[in-house]
C-alpha cells in the first residue's frame, strides 16, 4: 500500500488528507490546531489517520504540508530580533518606504511597524554604480563593527541589502562572509539571494521579512521533522510556497518568505487540477472563509503568478500565485452606518464568539446569520448536524438592522447577501477585468466553507456561465497538497533593450538560472525525467515602470526567440491596456526561471453514469427565501454524499454536506459529473 | 429621496468605486514619465451627467481641484448638442481650463448610453514639463490649454496636439503618458456602459444621486455634532521662491449642520504660489472630511453643507494673470489651519501641523543628443502627532500623497546620485505624542544641469497643538553660500545638494510623554540625551540610562 497525504494547518483546523495510491480511497478529517506547537497538532492528526485508515507509517511516499506558522509569525509580530547592514545614507529607508502615508484622509492610520529597530540598522561605506560598477570598495572594518554591535544587541538574525546588490552581488556576499566569520550561528538573509530584483526598497524589505521569519521557521521546521520521524515517517516532507509548488524542509527553512502565502495557494493547486478533471479550462476560484474570501483566475488552466505583492503591509518581491483577498466571510459583520446605508465587514465575528445564532453572546448580525434567516443554511443544526444553532437569535439581529433601514427582515437579511456579493464581485473584477479578462469567459469554483453557498448569486451578478462545486469544498486546500508538483523559482534582473544585442545575456543569464535550477533539483533528488524548466522574462517598454511577463519559447535563445518575445508583449499590453506604442523600444528587466519537478500525485477515479434522477439524495425539503422565486419557496435539500455520477435536478434546491452547503436558484440545473463534482449551470 | 432601495444604492456604489480603481491602476501602469508610473502623481475620477463628483480614486487630494473645475468650463464653450460619443477634452489652465496649475492636464470623456450622456470619465496626470520657467504670472508657466477637443467623435486632433507637444520639453513623455491617459478613460467608459445596461440607466443614475445625498447627510450629521461657534487660527506662509513671511487667517463658522470657512490672505504675488479657488476648495473639502468623518464618500454630495470665502485676488483666491505653479504649498499650510482653527472644538479628532510643504525639487538638463530632460520629485517630512499617537515620520501630508522614486531607478535614468535619503534626528517636534520626522535627502548632480527649489517653513515652524512643541523647520544647502533659492539654480558637475524637510508638531505637553517612550526615542538616535533631559526632564532621562542596554551601539 502506497499512501500519500495532504496536511493543511490553519489557526481553527488542521485539515489532514490521506490518499491511497492503489485503491484511490480518500479520506479527510479535521483535527482542532494546536496554536503553541502546531507540529503537535499535525502530528497527532496524521498518526490519528494513519490508524484509522489502518496504514503503516512506511507507507507513507509523500507527505506534503501548508503552513500558516510564516504569516501567522508576521501578522502578530513575533518574528526575531533582526539587525540590518545597508549602504551608507539609506538605514531609513526601511522606515520611510515609498513614502505613502498608509490613509489618505484618516489622520490615525498607522504605517506597519518597521521591522528592524533603527538601532539596529547599520550603514557601512560602499557603494555600486546603475551599471554594475563600484565606486566606493565595501569598508571591512565598518562591517565587521556592526557585526559585533548587533551580537552586543543579541539580534538573532542579519539582514544584507546594498544598493544594485542584484546587479553586482560582490559587496553583499563579502558582507556574508564576514558575518559567517563572526557570527556563525546567526540566521542571515542577504537581498542578492532572497530577492534579486530592481527597486531597493521593496528587495531590501523582503530580505528584512526573510531574516525576521528564518529562526522561527527554522526552530518549527525542526520540531515538525522530529515529530514526524518519531511516528516512523521516513519519507522528507514537503512544504507549499506562495508560488503553488511544494519544496523540500531545508530550502524552506532559508527563505521563510516564499512561503508566507502558502495557504491559500494550495486551494488554487487543488482547484487547477479539478478544473482539468472537470474540463474546464478558464476558472475563476472563489475561495470563502470566515473572515475572508480569496479569489485567483486560472486562464488555460493555470493560476499566473506576481513578483510583488504587499502581505499586512510588508511588500514582498517573491513569486507568488496572483490571489486577490477581500475582507468578505461568513463572519463578516453587517451594519448600518451613519449615512443610512447597509455595510457588510471588513469587521469580522470570527470564530468566537462568531455569528449570532451561535449563542455565545454576539448580537451583531453576520454573513452567515443572513443565510441563517433566510434559511438558505439549515436554521437547526450545521457541520452536519454537529452545531445546533439559535435561528431566533439571528432573526433578532437582522430586525434590528431592518427597522432602521425601513425594511423587512427578510429584505435586510437579502440585502447582507447582495451588498457582501457585491463586495466578492469587486474582488473578482480586480483580477478579471482590470487584468483584460471578461469573466463571462470563465467558470466559478467555489470552496471554502462559504464558497458554495455564495457562489450562484455571485455567478449571477457577473454573467457566469457555470459554478463548479468540488466534492470535498470545506478541504480543498489539504486535497491541493495531493496534487501539487514540486517547484522553485529564480529570477535575474538584467536591463537592457529587446534587441540583437540582448542575445548573449539574455543567454548567458538563462543557463546562469538553469545551473541553479539543476542544483535544486539535484537537491531534491529528481529524476532527470523529471524536471520541468519553464523560462519567461519580465518586459516592458522603455521608460515604462511595470512589466509583463512573457514565456520564452524551448530551445536556444535566437533572433526567432526575439521577435516572439516582442510578440508576446505585445500582446499582453494589448491585452491589459488595450493599446501598443508602435515603434517604442522593448526593455527586458528579470529573467525568470521556473523549475518544477514532477512528483507522483492523486489520481481521482471517474465514475460510472448513474443515470439522471437524485430523488434518491432528498432527504428534507424547507422553505428558503429566493427573491428570485418571490419569497419563500419549497426547496428539496440533497445530501452531497448520496449525488451520483449523471444525477441532475432543477433549482431551486439545497445541498447540504458536512464541510459546506449549496444554493442552487431557480432557473439553475445542477450536474453531477464522473468526479463528483456539482456543476451549476447558471 | 431617490427611488432606489439603500442596498441597490451600496452595491452600484461599490461597482463605481472599482472603476475609479481600475482606472487608476491603468493610467500608472501604462505611463512612461517617473512622476505617475513611480510617484503615482495622478487621479481618476467618473462625473454624473450634471458634472458632478461620482467617486473619485484615492491617490491626491489636490487633483480634486482640477476635477471640479473642468465641466463647467467645458459646458461654457460646447452647447450640450456639440459634445459627442469619442469626443474627448484636454484642457490645463487654471483660469479658462479647469486645472489647478498648468502641468496637471485633464482629460475628460463623456460616456454615452443608449442615446443620452450618463456621465464623464476623468483623469488628471501632473506631467513634469514646463520646467525652468518663470513665475510673475501665467503667461511665463508653460502653454494655457482651454478645454478643447483632443479626440472628437473617436478621431484623434492631431493639429492640436502637435501644438501642444512643440511646447513641451519632453515631448515624447507627453505623448506616451497622454496614451496612458486615454487607455485609462476609454476604460472608464466602457465599464460605465456596461454598469447602465445590467442596472438600467436610469437606476444607475438614481443611484448615483443617492450616494450624493448620503455623502450630504454623513457631512451634516459629523458638522453637527461639533458645537456652533467661530473658530480662528492664524498661520504663516513662506517658500523658497518667495522669502517673505506672509499672514494667513481662517474663521470657520459652525452653524447647525452647516460650515463657512473664510480666508484672509495678502493680496497675490508675482510668483508661483497663488491659489485658484477650486484648488481652495478641494483643500476645505479633504480637511473638512478628514476631521469630521474620513469614511464620507469622496463625491460631491459632501460639499453641500460647506461654503467657503476668500476675497478675490488674495493669495487663495488669485485672478488672472496671476501664477499658479505652486500652489500646492500654501494649500498645505490652508489644511493645517483647518486642523488648527477646529482643534479649539474637536481636540480629539485633529492633529498638530505637519511638515506643511510639498517639497519640490526639480532638474533640468541637456541629454548628450540635445534633448531636454526633466526630473521633478516631492519630498515628505514629518506628519503632525495625533492626540493619542506620535506623527508618522518621512510622508506626504495633506494635499498630496506621492511615492519616492528608487534610488535604482533614479540613478539610471537621470545624471544624478542619491548620496543620503534618511530620517532627519531632532526634527520631531516634542510633546506627549511626538511629531513624525522630517527628511534630508542628499543629491550629487553627474553633469551640469539646473534645480529649482520649492520648498516652505523655512522661515517658521510647524507648530503643536495642546502644548506641544514645534518642529524643525525645512533647510537647503547648495554646497556654496547660497541663501536664496529663487528661480532654476545652475548646478555643476559633482556639486552636492542638500535638503532638508520639516518634522512635525508635538501633541500635549513634552512632561506628559512616557520615559519609555522618550528612552526608546534615544537608543534609536532620534533625539539626543541632551535634548531629552532638556525639553523632556530628568524622570525621562533617569530612565534611559537604566535601561543601558538600549544604548545606541556605535
Amino acid at each position: 500500500m502506497v499512501w500519500r497525504i495532504g496536511v493543511d494547518s490553519g489557526g481553527t483546523f488542521t485539515d489532514v488528507c490521506l490518499f491511497n495510491d492503489e485503491t484511490g480511497r480518500l479520506d479527510i478529517w479535521k483535527v482542532p490546531s494546536t496554536p503553541d506547537d502546531p507540529s503537535r497538532g499535525i502530528a497527532d492528526g496524521v498518526s490519528e489517520g494513519l490508524s484509522t485508515v489502518g496504514a503503516q507509517p512506511a507507507e507513507v511516499r509523500f507527505l506534503g504540508h501548508g503552513t500558516t506558522v510564516a504569516t501567522n509569525a508576521l501578522i502578530e509580530l513575533r518574528g526575531v530580533k533582526t539587525g540590518l547592514v545597508v549602504t551608507d545614507g539609506f538605514r531609513d529607508l526601511l522606515e520611510i518606504g515609498r513614502q505613502k502615508r498608509p490613509s489618505l484622509y484618516d489622520m490615525n492610520a498607522e504605517k506597519p511597524e518597521t521591522l528592524v529597530t533603527r538601532d539596529l540598522r547599520f550603514e557601512v561605506a560602499e557603494r555600486v554604480r546603475s551599471d554594475g560598477s563600484i565606486e566606493l570598495p565595501l569598508n571591512e572594518a565598518e562591517v565587521r563593527k556592526a557585526i559585533r554591535a548587533m551580537q552586543r544587541a543579541e539580534v538573532k538574525a542579519i539582514a544584507i541589502c546594498c544598493l544594485y546588490g542584484f546587479m553586482n552581488t560582490a559587496h553583499e556576499k563579502r558582507i556574508l562572509e564576514i558575518v559567517r566569520e563572526e557570527a556563525l550561528d546567526l540566521f542571515v538573509s542577504a537581498s542578492h539571494e532572497v530577492a534579486p530584483e530592481f527597486r531597493e526598497y521593496e528587495r531590501m524589505s523582503t530580505t528584512v521579512v526573510n531574516a525576521y521569519l528564518g529562526p522561527v521557521m527554522r526552530r518549527y521546521i525542526q520540531r515538525l521533522k522530529a515529530r514526524l520521524s518519531d511516528l516512523g515517517i521516513a519519507i522528507p516532507p514537503q512544504l507549499t510556497q506562495s508560488n503553488g509548488g511544494v519544496i523540500g524542509f531545508d530550502a524552506a527553512a532559508t527563505l521563510p518568505v516564499r512561503t508566507v502565502l502558502s495557504g491559500p495557494s494550495t486551494g488554487v493547486v487543488a482547484a487547477q487540477a479539478i478544473g482539468r478533471m472537470a474540463e474546464f479550462d478558464n476558472v475563476i476560484t472563489f475561495d470563502v472563509g470566515g473572515t475572508s474570501s480569496d479569489v485567483a483566475l486560472l486562464r488555460n488552466g493555470a493560476c499566473g503568478l506576481t513578483s510583488e505583492a504587499s502581505v499586512h503591509g510588508y511588500p514582498i518581491k517573491a513569486p507568488m500565485l496572483d490571489i486577490h483577498t477581500v475582507g468578505a466571510g461568513g463572519g463578516s459583520i453587517a451594519f448600518v452606518d451613519g449615512g443610512g446605508l447597509l455595510k457588510v465587514g471588513p469587521r469580522s465575528a470570527g470564530a468566537d464568539p462568531g455569528p449570532v445564532c451561535y449563542g455565545r453572546g454576539n448580537t451583531e448580525p453576520t454573513v452567515t446569520d443572513a443565510n441563517i434567516v433566510l434559511q438558505t443554511l439549515n436554521p437547526v443544526e450545521i457541520l452536519g448536524g454537529r452545531m445546533k444553532v439559535r435561528r431566533d437569535l439571528a432573526v433578532e439581529a437582522v430586525a434590528r438592522l431592518a427597522d432602521r433601514l425601513g425594511l423587512s427582515v427578510m429584505e435586510t437579511a437579502q440585502g447582507i447577501i447582495s451588498v457582501v456579493t457585491a463586495n466578492m464581485a469587486k474582488a473578482i473584477r480586480v483580477i478579471s477585468v482590470q487584468r483584460g479578462h471578461d469573466p463571462r469567459d470563465y467558470a466559478l469554483m467555489a470552496f471554502g466553507g462559504a464558497g458554495p453557498l455564495h457562489a450562484a448569486r455571485l455567478a449571477r451578478e457577473l454573467d457566469m456561465s457555470h459554478v463548479i462545486v468540488p466534492v470535498t469544498p470545506g478541504t480543498l486546500c489539504a486535497l491541493g497538497l495531493l496534487l501539487t508538483d514540486l517547484r522553485a523559482d529564480f529570477a535575474a534582473s538584467r536591463l537592457l533593450p529587446l534587441d540583437q544585442a540582448a542575445l548573449p545575456v539574455l543567454h548567458e543569464g538563462f543557463v546562469e538560472l538553469e545551473k541553479q535550477a539543476v542544483i535544486w533539483f539535484d537537491s531534491e533528488s529528481l529524476r532527470e525525467d523529471r524536471r520541468l524548466i519553464g523560462r519567461t522574462v519580465d518586459m516592458r517598454y522603455a521608460g515604462q515602470n511595470y512589466e509583463l511577463s512573457v514565456p520564452v519559447p524551448a530551445g536556444p535563445i535566437t533572433a526567432e526567440t526575439l521577435e516572439a518575445l516582442e510578440a508576446g508583449f505585445e500582446e499582453a499590453h494589448r491585452q491589459r491596456f488595450g493599446f501598443i506604442a508602435e515603434g517604442e523600444i522593448v526593455q527586458v528587466v528579470t529573467l525568470r526561471v521556473e523549475a518544477t519537478g514532477i512528483v507522483a500525485k492523486a489520481q481521482f477515479n471517474s465514475h460510472p453514469d448513474a443515470g439522471p434522477s437524485a430523488e434518491g439524495a432528498i432527504v428534507a425539503r424547507r422553505e428558503v427565501y429566493m427573491p428570485e422565486a418571490g419569497g419563500m419557496v419549497e426547496c428539496p435539500v440533497y445530501a452531497r454524499d448520496r449525488l451520483r455520477s449523471g444525477n441532475r435536478f432543477a433549482g431551486p434546491a439545497i445541498i447540504e454536506q458536512m464541510d459546506a452547503t449549496t444554493v442552487v436558484l431557480p432557473g439553475m440545473d445542477a450536474v453531477v459529473d464522473p468526479y463528483l463534482n456539482v456543476i451549476l449551470k447558471v | 429621496m431617490s427611488q432606489v432601495d439603500p442596498i441597490t444604492v451600496e452595491v452600484i456604489g461599490s461597482a463605481l468605486t472599482s472603476i475609479v480603481e481600475e482606472m487608476g491602476e491603468a493610467l500608472v501602469r501604462a505611463s512612461y514619465s517617473t512622476n505617475i508610473k513611480e510617484r503615482r502623481d495622478c487621479s481618476t475620477a467618473l462625473f454624473d451627467w450634471r458634472g458632478n463628483t461620482l467617486c473619485q480614486a484615492e491617490h491626491i487630494p489636490m487633483h480634486l481641484g482640477s476635477f471640479i473645475g473642468i465641466i463647467p468650463h467645458i459646458k461654457k464653450r460646447f452647447a450640450e448638442a456639440d459634445i459627442h460619443p469619442g469626443d474627448v477634452f484636454i484642457g490645463n489652465d487654471a483660469y479658462e481650463g479647469g486645472a489647478t496649475h498648468l502641468p496637471d492636464i485633464v482629460l475628460a470623456e463623456p460616456i454615452f448610453f443608449e442615446d443620452r450622456m450618463v456621465g464623464w470619465a476623468i483623469n488628471t496626470a501632473h506631467h513634469s514639463d514646463f520646467a525652468d520657467r518663470g513665475h510673475a504670472h501665467i503667461y511665463q508657466e508653460g502653454i494655457r490649454l482651454p478645454p478643447v477637443k483632443l479626440y472628437k467623435q473617436g478621431v484623434l486632433q492631431k493639429d492640436l496636439q502637435d501644438v501642444f507637444l512643440l511646447n513641451c520639453q519632453v515631448p515624447h513623455e507627453r505623448l506616451s503618458d497622454l496614451r496612458a491617459q486615454m487607455s485609462a478613460n476609454r476604460l472608464g467608459v466602457e465599464r460605465m456602459q456596461a454598469l447602465c445596461a445590467k442596472y438600467g440607466t436610469a437606476r444607475v443614475l438614481q443611484a448615483g444621486d443617492a450616494l450624493q445625498d448620503y455623502a450630504e447627510r454623513k457631512m451634516r450629521a459629523g458638522i453637527a455634532a461639533i458645537p456652533d461657534g467661530t473658530y480662528r487660527f492664524t498661520d504663516y506662509f513662506d517658500d523658497s521662491q518667495m522669502p517673505v513671511e506672509m499672514k494667513l487667517s481662517i474663521a470657520i463658522t459652525v452653524s447647525g449642520d452647516e460650515m463657512h470657512l473664510d480666508f484672509d490672505a495678502p493680496d497675490q504675488v508675482a510668483a508661483g504660489l497663488n491659489v485658484i479657488f477650486t484648488a481652495l476648495l478641494a483643500t476645505c473639502y479633504y480637511a473638512v472630511k478628514s476631521v469630521v468623518d474620513p469614511t464620507i464618500l469622496p463625491n460631491a454630495g459632501l460639499s453641500r453643507p460647506l461654503t467657503v470665502t476668500a476675497r478675490h485676488g488674495s493669495l487663495l483666491n488669485c485672478k488672472h494673470p496671476g501664477a499658479v505653479d505652486g500652489r500646492i504649498a500654501a494649500c498645505q499650510r490652508v489644511a493645517d489651519m483647518v486642523q488648527g482653527a477646529l482643534a479649539q472644538a474637536l481636540p480629539d479628532r485633529v492633529q498638530a501641523a505637519g511638515n506643511g510643504c510639498c517639497t519640490g525639487a526639480i532638474f533640468t538638463g541637456e541629454r548628450a543628443d540635445g534633448s531636454l530632460w526633466v526630473y521633478l520629485e516631492t519630498i515628505g517630512g514629518g506628519g503632525g502627532a495625533r492626540p493619542k499617537a506620535d506623527g508618522l515620520s518621512g510622508i506626504h501630508v495633506h494635499m498630496t500623497n506621492t511615492s519616492n522614486l528608487p534610488v535604482e531607478a533614479l540613478e539610471l535614468e537621470y545624471p544624478l546620485t542619491l548620496l543620503r535619503y534618511e530620517l532627519v534626528d531632532g526634527s520631531a517636534g516634542a510633546g506627549t505624542y511626538r511629531g513624525g520626522m522630517g527628511l534630508r535627502r542628499v543629491y550629487r548632480a553627474e553633469g551640469p544641469c539646473k534645480l529649482s527649489l520649492h520648498g516652505s517653513r523655512l522661515l517658521s515652524q510647524p507648530w503643536g497643538l495642546s502644548g506641544g512643541l514645534p518642529a524643525a523647520g525645512s533647510t537647503a544647502d547648495f554646497g556654496d553660500e547660497r541663501t536664496s533659492f529663487v528661480g532654476s539654480i545652475p548646478l555643476m558637475s559633482g556639486q552636492v545638494v542638500e535638503i532638508v524637510t520639516p518634522g512635525g508638531g508635538g501633541f500635549g505637553p513634552p512632561s506628559g510623554r512616557s520615559p519609555e517612550a522618550v528612552a526608546r526615542d534615544i537608543a534609536e538616535g532620534r533625539i539626543s540625551a541632551e535634548f531629552a533631559a532638556r525639553t523632556y526632564g530628568q524622570a525621562a532621562t533617569s530612565v534611559a540610562v537604566a535601561h543601558p542596554d538600549l544604548a545606541p551601539a556605535s
